[in-house]
């Protein structure tokens, strides 16, 4: 056994090396930039347990978007990579660095017209902004087309928490692409989307909770999951 | 208690104790502080503010402290000179702030002690990209216009190289080429920064513009302005008209209504002497000196005339055909130009140095433009020092997103 796992660990390089693939053995551990050391009496023994692991095992080479700095957010990574296109990573990473300058602009303005009594409830921060608005998006159950008798009914299937940050940034990057006036920039149009899903408005939000409704709807075929 | 938090507040390099008080600043604390600083220092609220509003009282202990220039100021006197960050900025902050710094302290210095019945000296700000030039340049105008001079400010002497749509053969002379709209721009915002001046100075000249239409001896140039403004076809020979008369006009009254001085403000003064990207009819290149509006400034930077001073920044970032490593002004006006501006003064515009960046750090924080929580700790502000090197337009960007 320990043979066959120490066979799965030698160095293996593929002849033919795939550029968008890095297929690693599931041996391997995710890397973890951050430079914060949480102190050893907090960790819960799950947490402990896996700081034992990474002393052991092997870890997956770190992607060159990732950094030790703590204004690195893996969330923003990951919409930045999904606004990608062609692997223009650099268009897509200035498009949201001008995204959350635009809301930065927009909500300070507001503050610093606002009435003293009234700054405390302007929400400045584009980060939190950009997370809350991300929440109010993703929704809490999808539709999956499942076949029964000859016919495709649409039945409502809980979705895990990947699949819904997914839907949820995906909506988010298509109203923006399809459904505002062509010539708007796209950190304007993202930025007025984020705003208005942060305040629970706007076509995303709608479109989710339309998908809520037609789950609603088809309760009476929940019957025909099996999974 | 109060005593060692006041010793810690004059001190330049702030405690991380101190810049917790200024954030949270609560009401009774900084009354009782204020009391104790009222003997010391009346004018300092805070480290990186300063309440001497007037730009000839700055000197070298307001270094790396913020002055507010006034609304009304901004409106008239920077209609269009203001880089466009920078009026971003303004408008977000609802204030315009500018940092006191030592070549805008150093320009207003020789400006204070020149003769002005000699000819005006030429200053040439120069720096690296992003150093502060442009609002250095822009710090020294608002003291010129507090003195009651006349300005004329060219924001941008590379709008008028580059990207224009019209360019028409001049009606008055054969060999040149007009721009309408840049000219009549021009004269709008001019009109707008000299409004008392125009009724004032007097034409000494016959103009005349078509068969028709001419202004006579002796009218006050705000009817020249509007010519210029309302018939678009003339206007680049009214700037340069304009510009004339200015040059006769400027130290030569006798202490009456008629003296003023004048404030020649260019920007990117490199464009006067590099190449354009504008093309003639027949596909062949444009020469600077082919232009009116740039034949006609170029007269200007020669000091033949009295009664004034010429304030002008170099630009690599609107310039065209130079590197983007050329920040010396031997680099950037090349050899014609140099010449051309020789003898000049020249000012080195650095990066931020220690306390002007704990200043500018400050002012994003009392502003709530430093969002991200860890921009906000000693790390942080570490971080940012090393991204940016110190550089002013690099640390504003930064800040931006974060």
């Amino acid at each position: 056994m320990a043979a066959s796992v120490r066979y799965l660990l030698k160095p293996w390089t593929p002849s033919l090396c795939f550029v968008r693939w890095s297929r690693y053995n599931p041996y391997y551990l995710d890397p973890d930039p951050s430079k914060d050391a949480v102190p050893e009496s907090e960790l819960s023994p799950e947490q402990k347990e896996l700081q034992e692991l990474k002393t052991v095992r092997p870890i997956k080479a770190a992607l060159s978007s990732d950094t030790s700095s703590p204004f690195n957010d893996p969330l923003m990574s990951k919409f930045i990579n999904m606004m990608m296109e062609d692997g223009n990573k650099i268009l897509a990473r200035g498009i949201m660095t001008q995204t959350l300058e635009t809301i930065k602009r927009r909500q300070v303005e507001k503050y610093h017209k606002s009435p003293a009594a009234k700054r405390e409830e302007v929400e400045c921060n584009p980060y939190a902004i950009f997370h809350q608005a991300l929440e109010n998006c993703k929704p809490i159950i999808g539709l999956a087309s499942v076949q029964k008798g000859g016919k495709f009914y649409q039945v409502p299937v809980p979705l895990t928490d990947n699949r819904r940050r997914f839907l949820a940034m995906k909506w988010l990057i298509t109203e923006c692409r399809d459904n505002k006036h062509r010539r708007t920039h796209m950190y304007e149009k993202l930025s007025q989307e984020l705003l208005a899903a942060f305040a629970n408005e706007g076509n995303v939000v709608k479109r989710k909770q339309d998908l809520h409704k037609m789950a609603e709807a088809n309760r009476a075929y929940a019957h025909y999951r099996w999974w | 208690m109060n005593l060692h938090k006041l010793a810690s507040r004059l001190r330049p390099t702030v405690t991380q104790k101190f810049r917790h008080f200024h954030i949270q600043g609560s009401g009774q604390q900084l009354e009782a502080v204020v009391g104790e600083t009222s003997s010391a220092e009346p004018s300092l609220l805070s480290v990186f503010r300063t309440s001497e509003q007037d730009p000839a009282c700055h000197s070298e202990r307001h270094t790396g402290q913020y002055y507010t220039i006034p609304p009304a100021h901004i409106q008239k006197l920077f209609p269009h000179g203001l880089p466009p960050r920078f009026q971003l900025q303004v408008k977000t902050f609802n204030e315009g702030c500018v940092m006191v710094r030592p070549p805008a302290l150093e320009l207003i210095s020789y400006l204070k002690r020149v003769d002005y019945s000699k000819p005006p000296l030429r200053y040439i700000l120069y720096g690296d990209t992003g150093s502060g030039k442009t609002l250095s340049l822009c710090h020294a105008l608002h003291y010129c216009y507090t003195q009651g001079w006349l300005i004329l400010h060219i924001p941008d002497a590379h709008l008028w190289v580059k990207n224009c749509k019209e360019l028409l053969p001049s009606s008055s002379r054969p060999s040149r080429f007009d721009q309408p709209i840049q000219a009549s721009q021009w004269l709008k915002n001019f009109k707008i920064t000299n409004e008392r001046f125009l009724s004032k100075i007097k034409t000494t000249q016959r103009y005349v513009w078509t068969k028709r239409e001419s202004t006579e001896e002796g009218r006050p140039l705000g009817e020249l302005v509007d010519q210029g403004v309302n018939r678009m076809k003339s206007s680049s020979d009214v700037v340069g008209a304009v510009l004339r008369e200015l040059r006769l006009q400027a130290g030569g009254a006798t202490d009456g209504e008629g003296a003023f001085k004048l404030a020649v403000a260019v920007d990117g003064v490199n464009a006067l002497w590099g190449k354009t990207t504008l093309k003639k009819e027949d596909k062949t290149m444009c020469e600077p000196e082919e232009l009116t509006l740039i034949h006609n400034l170029r007269k200007m930077m020669k000091n033949d005339w009295s009664g004034g001073a010429i304030l002008t920044a170099l630009s690599q970032t609107g310039s065209l055909f130079k590197p983007r490593s050329a920040y010396l002004p031997n680099e950037l006006l090349g050899e014609e130009g140099f010449d051309n501006m020789e003898p000049f003064v020249p000012v080195s515009v650095p990066n931020y140095s220690e306390k002007e960046f704990e200043s500018c750090y400050l002012y994003y924080l009392d502003r709530n433009w430093l969002q991200h929580p860890h921009s906000r700790s000693e790390e942080g502000k570490k971080e940012l020092i090393f991204l940016s090197n110190k550089n002013p337009s690099i640390l504003e960007r930064l800040c931006a997103f974060l």
